[in-house]
């Protein structure tokens, strides 16, 4: 039963024969794809990761292109944007499928980080592979925040003045350390320069890098799938999973599928609404940038305003409330868990400073610090995931409703972050940053409670035949 | 799990499209709709005209040409020299004014800004009421006002056109209904622009309605000159997207095909 | 489909198919293929055409206009047409007639090899409507330096010692008669192109011809 097509090929092909001998071509091929072993169950959820890698390509072809046209230079930039959108054949297609793409990566990795979530492809084995997928989310938000300088609007200069300067926060060296980042006094020419560089050389070739090593971590310990259950559990007589099917063509093929979904949304988006109502290109970015003038509502990206929400819900009030429930939840420790006295005493001790150091300091530290935490977290994921069963499908009851309260709060938060604060809004935005922090900070407690669903020993699959 | 998917689906939606009201400047401003038709090149045209004659002499638009635009707008060249341009251009010149930007500061107080993509920093309603509220307000220096956008310093560039307004107050939300019904049996007494109600004083060359449409061919050219792409992408992408459907069939296909050996 | 599977393994390979399915198989292979191949070419065209000359590019390299009426007779001027030096000489009746005494030492005498319009492919290398005026671009075929103008007609160090006029390149010695044809023996084997032109009044359009021939 085993798979000798290749071998076939290798001998009908003198080329591949004389290539193999030097460079593992096949091997490489028969590894990654053609004998690279999946489960057979993928759904819908997984079209994201081939997907993220498409969108990868089409931002470095895209944006090869633009930066035949584009002018790092401040006195430039601008309308070196506005000529790549008139005189440049063409250029308007290729500025709107970059801006479109930045979009769509981030949705496309948004739903791939969720996939992860609930179907525990974070969880033992796959550690490393979630921790790279985290350290790329990382590195595409910095290559999406450089990025958006470049176009040298008036929101490009003002999002980058007010991200830049959270770094005044940091003790001692903060100050000097906002100029070095800067170059200057304020966001100059010289900002803008070193952004491009980041943008178009260094990162891009972190997140190929990171890229790879994610593939790399995934092929090494196998694709997990939507039952959460280990395919090499069960095997036929060839020492084969009897639930796994290679990659290639199987799956290329569906994914095929999933990418002629994703371009008709994504042209979609292109031809009809590339501006998307003001979020995917916002509205006071077609101004050039003015130090002088701030515009109306400082808005980030969509992508960051759940992170920017968090940012700005932290007042004196966020920090009172964490105060008091910090000290309430180094007392239920010590009430609740069975460890020694003296690690229970040390819960309420720990407590009490937590929430004296909450009192007695500033709101603007605290909104970057917790901003930082909110994305850390996600690399905590696999540890504080203490379920036996990996997927929402065996899942306990406690879990599902976290899991919804924490989407709830996440998609309240990025809408609050796209719009000015007012008071109520504030508010809201503190009970969701306590959401989406509690859910985090609860996890080891929700996921070990309630009754978990028996697992099956072979993958589930909806009869499509 | 099929829950937890519609729930984000529509949480989703939800989200984009109070967003995108906001983005779009759903604010309380009151602002008159324009209706602009893309494909009507007459209604542009004149816009350009009106652009050329009123606007260009002090606003530039420096990153647009003249002959992309004669292009995208059926102008005729030898049209777009006599009547468009000036004599010392080229045809593939950019857009910018005459008036020389310290000159402009010192009578206006502020450059005027370059107005290739006003409208997409502005909205097309935006703009459509700006140009029809301006009054008569001999306290401010240029003795021009503006109701949606109080004490702008540019004067009413067009006031021989409309002629000259004089601001009665402003009208309140409540009594929108009752002016809309007044307006609409073709009352002549006052005009009702955003949330302003004006009189006309001194007539200018055209009558309100005839400047109400001008106005409108003047946004629908701005419209056009933030993004010229606009008049040929839509098309573009009606092609390329019903040629992806197609592909994405054959791709179903396909999937299909091989998946018949998987059990 | 052949239901002879020995184990309950997830997969039927391929070669215990029907040759009905491999035939389906390959037929909805290739359509998809040939299908996604043609979306491909699709594709790249617009990154490809964004290589082109842009409008500005357009603009600069857009047709230049001169005033021929003011050159004097055996007078060359120098116009910039794209970057290039556009020569515009208006050739005396000497010059135009030391044209046919050299032709026995041309490389290209007809032009056949070289670039021009149809309507300056001839011996003077001009509009026929005004044969004494050349207008060329100053660009040596060889490596594309400029070259110098020998005007005048008789010995010349460069030219030989019966010149009857012509272009010599500094860089490599090509040399050229009054018409831009090349010499022989020398290391350029074109004559110098000749750029779109046409007239309008007094004025001479370089780099337009409204697609005369």
């Amino acid at each position: 039963m085993a798979i000798h097509r290749h071998d076939n090929h290798k001998s009908a092909n003198g080329f591949m024969e004389w290539m193999d001998a030097r460079m593992p071509v096949t091997k490489v091929w028969n590894e990654h794809l053609a004998e690279y072993i999946a489960p057979k169950n993928f759904n819908f959820w997984y079209y994201f990761g081939s997907l993220a890698i498409l969108v990868l390509v089409i931002q470095l072809v895209t944006g090869i292109f633009l930066t035949m046209h584009y002018k790092p230079d401040a006195a430039l930039a601008f309308a070196s944007v506005e000529y790549i959108m008139r005189d440049v054949p063409y250029g308007w297609l290729v500025r709107y499928m970059h801006s479109t793409g930045a979009s769509a990566f981030f949705v496309v990795v948004y739903l791939h980080m969720f996939r992860g979530v609930i179907y525990g492809s974070h969880r033992e084995p796959r550690e490393m592979v979630w921790l790279i997928g985290c350290v790329i989310f990382v590195a595409l938000m910095a290559e999406a925040f450089m990025g958006y300088l470049l176009p040298w609007g008036n929101m490009s200069y003002w999002g980058a003045q007010v991200i830049i300067s959270l770094f005044d926060v940091i003790p001692f060296v903060g100050p000097a350390l906002t100029e070095w980042i800067r170059g200057d006094f304020v966001i100059s020419d010289a900002t803008l320069n070193r952004f491009f560089a980041f943008h178009v050389i260094l990162l891009p070739l972190i997140l190929v890098a990171l890229v790879f090593l994610h593939l790399v971590a995934l092929h090494h310990v196998g694709s997990n799938n939507p039952d959460g259950i280990d395919i090499y559990d069960e095997l036929d007589e060839d020492g084969k999973p009897k639930d796994g099917i290679p990659f290639h063509p199987y799956y290329t093929v569906k994914d095929l599928v999933g990418v002629c979904g994703f371009l008709i949304l994504y042209m979609g988006v292109i031809f009809f609404f590339p501006d998307f109502g003001g979020i995917f290109l916002e509205k006071d970015n077609f101004a050039p940038a003015n130090p002088l003038q701030t515009p109306p509502d400082i808005v980030p990206l969509w992508y960051f305003t759940p992170f920017y929400s968090i940012l700005r819900a932290s007042t004196t009030t966020l920090l009172t409330f964490f105060a008091y429930s910090s000290v309430v939840i180094g007392i239920a420790a010590a009430l609740f868990t069975k460890f020694k006295a003296p690690i229970r005493i040390g819960f309420v001790a720990a407590g009490v400073i937590a929430a004296i150091v909450f009192l007695n300091s500033s709101g603007k530290a605290w909104g970057v610090i917790l901003m930082a935490a909110a994305i850390v977290c996600f690399f905590l994921l696999p540890w504080l995931d203490r379920s036996p069963v990996k997927s929402i499908r065996y899942r306990s009851l406690p879990f599902k409703i976290a899991l919804a309260i924490f989407i709830l709060a996440f998609f309240i938060l990025g809408y609050l972050g796209m719009n000015a604060p007012t008071p109520i809004k504030t508010l809201l935005a503190q009970v969701c940053t306590c959401i989406y922090f509690a859910f985090f900070v609860l996890m080891p407690w929700f996921t070990s409670i309630g009754k978990t669903k028996p697992l099956p020993t072979r993958v589930t699959m909806k009869e499509e035949h | 799990m099929k829950k937890i998917t519609t729930l984000i689906v529509a949480f989703a939606a939800s989200a984009i499209v109070s967003s995108s009201t906001f983005a779009a400047g759903g604010s309380d401003v009151a602002l008159d709709k324009v209706y602009m038709n893309m494909s009507d090149k007459a209604s542009l045209q004149n816009g350009a005209k009106l652009f050329v004659n009123y606007c260009l002499s002090c606003h530039s638009a420096e990153y647009a040409r003249y002959n992309r635009v004669a292009e995208d707008l059926e102008i005729p060249l030898h049209r777009l020299k006599e009547n468009l341009m000036f004599t010392t251009e080229k045809e593939g010149d950019l857009m910018k004014t005459t008036m020389p930007a310290e000159d402009a500061k010192e009578w206006f107080g502020v450059t005027p800004p370059d107005l290739t993509l006003v409208a997409r920093v502005r909205k097309p309603d935006w703009i459509y009421t700006y140009l029809r509220a301006f009054y008569r307000d001999d306290s401010s220096p240029s003795g021009w006002n503006n109701s949606l956008f109080e004490n702008v310093a540019m004067p009413h560039a067009m006031y021989e056109l409309q002629g000259v307004q004089k601001l009665m107050g402003k009208v309140d939300k409540s009594e929108q209904g009752a002016l809309d019904a007044h307006a609409a049996q073709g009352s002549d007494d006052y005009t009702i622009v955003g949330d302003a109600k004006f009189e006309l004083v001194h007539p200018g060359k055209m009558t309100p309605a005839e400047f109400d449409t001008a106005m409108a061919d003047l946004t629908s050219f701005l419209t056009y000159l933030g993004e010229p792409a606009q008049l040929k992408r839509k098309t573009i992408g009606v092609y390329s997207i019903a040629f992806v459907i197609l592909l994405m069939m054959l791709c179903y296909l396909l999937k299909k095909e091989y998946w018949r050996d998987v059990h | 489909m052949a239901e002879n599977h020995v184990s309950d393994a997830s997969v039927q390979i391929a070669d215990e198919k029907s040759v009905e399915d491999i035939k389906r198989r390959r037929f909805i292979t290739g359509l998809t293929a040939g299908f996604g191949a043609v979306g491909g070419a699709v594709a790249v065209t617009p990154f490809v055409l964004s290589m082109s000359p842009s409008e500005r590019a357009k603009n600069a390299g857009a047709p230049v206009q001169y005033d021929y009426s003011k050159i004097q007779n055996g007078q060359m001027v120098k116009v910039e047409w794209r970057g290039k030096p556009v020569v515009l000489l208006k050739r005396t009746p000497e010059m135009m007639e030391g044209l046919n005494i050299i032709s026995d030492e041309l490389a290209d005498v007809g032009s056949e090899a070289s670039i021009q319009p149809d309507y300056a492919k001839n011996d003077t290398r001009s509009d026929p409507a005004k044969p004494d005026l050349l207008v060329m671009e100053g660009v040596c075929t060889h490596l594309g330096c400029s070259p110098v103008e020998k005007l005048a007609i008789g010995p010349d160090p460069q030219m030989g010692d019966d010149s009857q006029g012509g272009f010599f390149c500094p860089c490599h010695g090509s040399k050229f008669d009054l018409a831009g044809r090349v010499y022989k023996n020398v290391p350029a084997t074109t004559n110098m192109p000749v750029p779109p032109f046409k007239f309008v009044d007094n004025l001479i359009v370089i780099g337009e011809d409204d697609g005369r021939a």
